[in-house]
């Protein structure tokens, strides 16, 4: 099975005598090619959720397999490794890197797997074409409008290839014109190249784009049907 | 590899901020070694420059050469022994000289050591200017090319005080000196003849020199300084160690490298400590999209050995110029092999400094990209 799937999961943050359950008994199967989003009150546990999606935190209970591999109890080289080559994450703010160009934003991360190739180079240039980024492939991220660098952090999310796609708020930091681009253009590459992606958003009027939508409280994951 | 060079790139002010101290330091540490080994060949250069093995010495010397006087014949005796393969008698006297023909006048004088030695063995110096003297004419010297800042040149005749004889300079060589002055060569008899007027001050010691050098290997002299036999022998470095002054002026010049290198390890450690500090987000955001501590850490470092080499290079270079626009008289001899040596050790100092950070860079969580756990 592809995509990614969350069994049970559970989240307890422990801080002095008291135990915040940020996650509950949450379960989701994600297939390829689906765009799902999440959405919820603020503290209710999206980024949460979202990091022990993305291999970035270890759930309390519960499992997570990704293709079918259960990865819950990798060890931090592994899940890195995961990271590296099943994972591309968008996050909240586009945090890129400053002393690297667009396209070597992206091609990093072929460099992290070993080595760039002029294929590697040739699908960078195409990424950063499709999400409207041509010509812009020698600047910096400080020469990039906000809208830009969310666009540079989607395209690099795709360099890898991923299995799963994970963004956090990608359009938190843009203007509603921009934020519908961006939203729209992640849906377009999520579909075309047959990802499994999870979108947490602020913004209900992103949720047209998705395929379905979760709504998050208190730790607690429901899905929503008003979609029609 | 390139990802530490596009950052070195990006941002050269933070960068140039270290370089320079680098830079700073590895001048600073090539001064003060060039300056270690002027000093110490201007107070040991006629023995640490010469090859030989060991010196024999008179019984209670304590390795001087100035408080030696032993007979010259003992050398067959010596050469008889194990291990030698080959024997110069050696003789030094402190004077000092003056311009022949100016005795009453204010003529400059000036302080040399003379050294006695046969010609054509093999304590006799390179020259690097004139000709070397012929057997026959007894009053040719050769002189230290320090002397030229005194005024010497070649074809000039000099005169010592307390005597009325009169040598000529033939040719210059350099880098001998000795006890911090410079020296003039004369052939034994010569020296003989300055030094020991008559027989008496010789304390009745036939063909008397200071001492005997000696080249070979494994040398073994028991058998000829047993206590009360009137003879010792003590190795070259012995010999050099026991010049007055040395090993403290050796050793503060030393102490004071190690320990400005200790002091720019921690400088250099501080830094980048808190240069790893402020990017501590961005190694969050590689951890993030899937960089391994390997390629972080890798990365870093290479970025260190950089910007060292670098700064190194430049230290040197800045060195160098620095030697054109020194005075002559100053005792500043810059090697090849220490530079080698002392650029290796920043090298490696300033990598070891970054290594702080590199322990700090593996402990980052990956979760800080998120700006969650500031
Ligand atoms: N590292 C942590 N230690 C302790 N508690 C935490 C930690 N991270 C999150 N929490 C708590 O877990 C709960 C869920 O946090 P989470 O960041 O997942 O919320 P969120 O839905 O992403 O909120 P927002 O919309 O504001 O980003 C919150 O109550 C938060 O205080
Ligand atoms: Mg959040």
């Amino acid at each position: 099975m592809t995509g990614i799937q969350l069994k049970n999961v559970t989240k307890r943050y422990k801080e002095n005598q008291f135990e915040i359950t940020a996650l509950e008994d949450v379960s989701v199967n994600i297939e390829a090619g689906e765009f799902v989003a999440i959405v919820g009150p603020s503290g209710s546990g999206k980024s949460t959720f979202l990091s022990i999606a993305g291999a970035l935190l270890k759930p309390t209970e519960g499992q997570i397999l990704i293709n079918s591999n259960d990865i819950t109890h990798f060890d931090e080289k592994k899940l890195s490794s995961v990271r590296l080559n099943q994972i591309g994450f968008i996050l909240q703010t586009a945090n890129l890197i400053p002393y690297l160009t667009v396209l070597d934003q992206l091609l990093i991360v072929k460099k992290m797997q070993g080595s760039v190739s002029k294929a590697d180079r040739i699908f960078a240039l195409e990424l950063l074409k499709d999400l409207g980024l041509a010509n812009k492939e020698n600047k910096f991220p400080n020469e990039c409008s906000g809208g830009e660098r969310q666009r540079v952090a989607i395209a690099r999310a795709f360099m890898n290839d991923p299995d799963i796609i994970l963004a956090d708020e990608p359009t938190s930091s843009l203007d509603t014109k921009r934020g519908h681009e961006v939203v729209q253009q992640m849906a377009e590459q999520v579909k075309m190249r047959g990802k499994a992606a999870i979108m947490v958003t602020h913004d209900e009027r992103m949720l047209d784009y998705c395929d379905r939508v979760y709504r998050i409280v208190d730790g607690k994951l429901t899905e929503e049907n008003h979609l029609a | 590899m390139t990802l530490a060079l596009k950052e070195l790139l990006y941002s050269k002010g933070r960068f140039i901020m270290i370089g320079l101290i680098i830079v700073l330091i590895s001048w600073l540490v090539f001064i003060l070694s060039g300056l270690g080994t002027g000093l110490s060949t201007l107070s040991t250069g006629v023995l640490s420059q010469a090859d030989f093995t060991g010196i024999v010495f008179e019984e209670g010397s304590e390795y001087s050469l100035s408080k030696s006087k032993i007979s010259g014949s003992l050398s067959e005796e010596v050469s008889a022994q194990e291990g030698v393969s080959d024997t110069a008698a050696l003789s030094t006297f402190n004077t000092s000289i003056r311009k022949a023909g100016t005795a009453n006048s204010n003529e400059k004088i000036t302080d040399i050591v003379l050294i006695g030695i046969a010609p054509d063995s093999f304590m006799e110096p390179d020259l690097v200017e004139g000709n070397r003297w012929n057997g026959s004419e007894e009053n040719q010297v050769i002189a230290d090319i320090s002397l030229e800042n005194e005024g010497y040149a070649i074809g000039d005749s000099i005169t010592f005080s307390g005597t009325d004889k009169e040598v000529t300079i033939v040719g210059f060589t350099k880098d001998q000196t000795l006890y911090h002055q410079s020296s003039l060569y004369v052939s034994m008899d010569k020296f003989r003849d300055i030094r020991f007027p008559n027989a008496e001050s010789a304390n009745g010691i036939e063909n008397v020199v200071s001492g005997i050098a000696v080249r070979g290997e494994d040398i073994d002299m028991q058998a000829l300084t047993e206590p009360g036999s009137g003879i010792e022998y003590g190795t070259k470095e012995e010999t050099i160690n026991a010049i007055p002054g040395y090993v403290a002026e050796n050793a503060t010049i030393t102490m004071m490298l190690w320990f400005l290198m200790i002091i720019s390890a921690f400088i250099l450690g501080v830094f980048f400590y808190v240069l790893t500090n402020q990017k501590t987000h961005q190694f969050g955001v590689l951890k993030a999209i899937g960089g391994s501590n390997g390629f972080i850490v890798r990365s870093v470092i290479s970025q260190v050995f950089f910007l060292a080499l670098i700064s190194i290079l430049l230290g040197i270079g800045l060195t160098s110029l620095t030697v054109l626009i020194l005075p002559e008289t100053m005792p500043f001899q810059l090697e090849a092999e220490m530079v080698s040596i002392y650029s290796l050790v920043l090298l490696g100092i300033s990598i070891l400094s970054s290594l702080f950070s590199v322990a700090r860079i593996s402990k980052i969580d990956p979760l800080t990209a998120l700006g969650r756990a500031e």
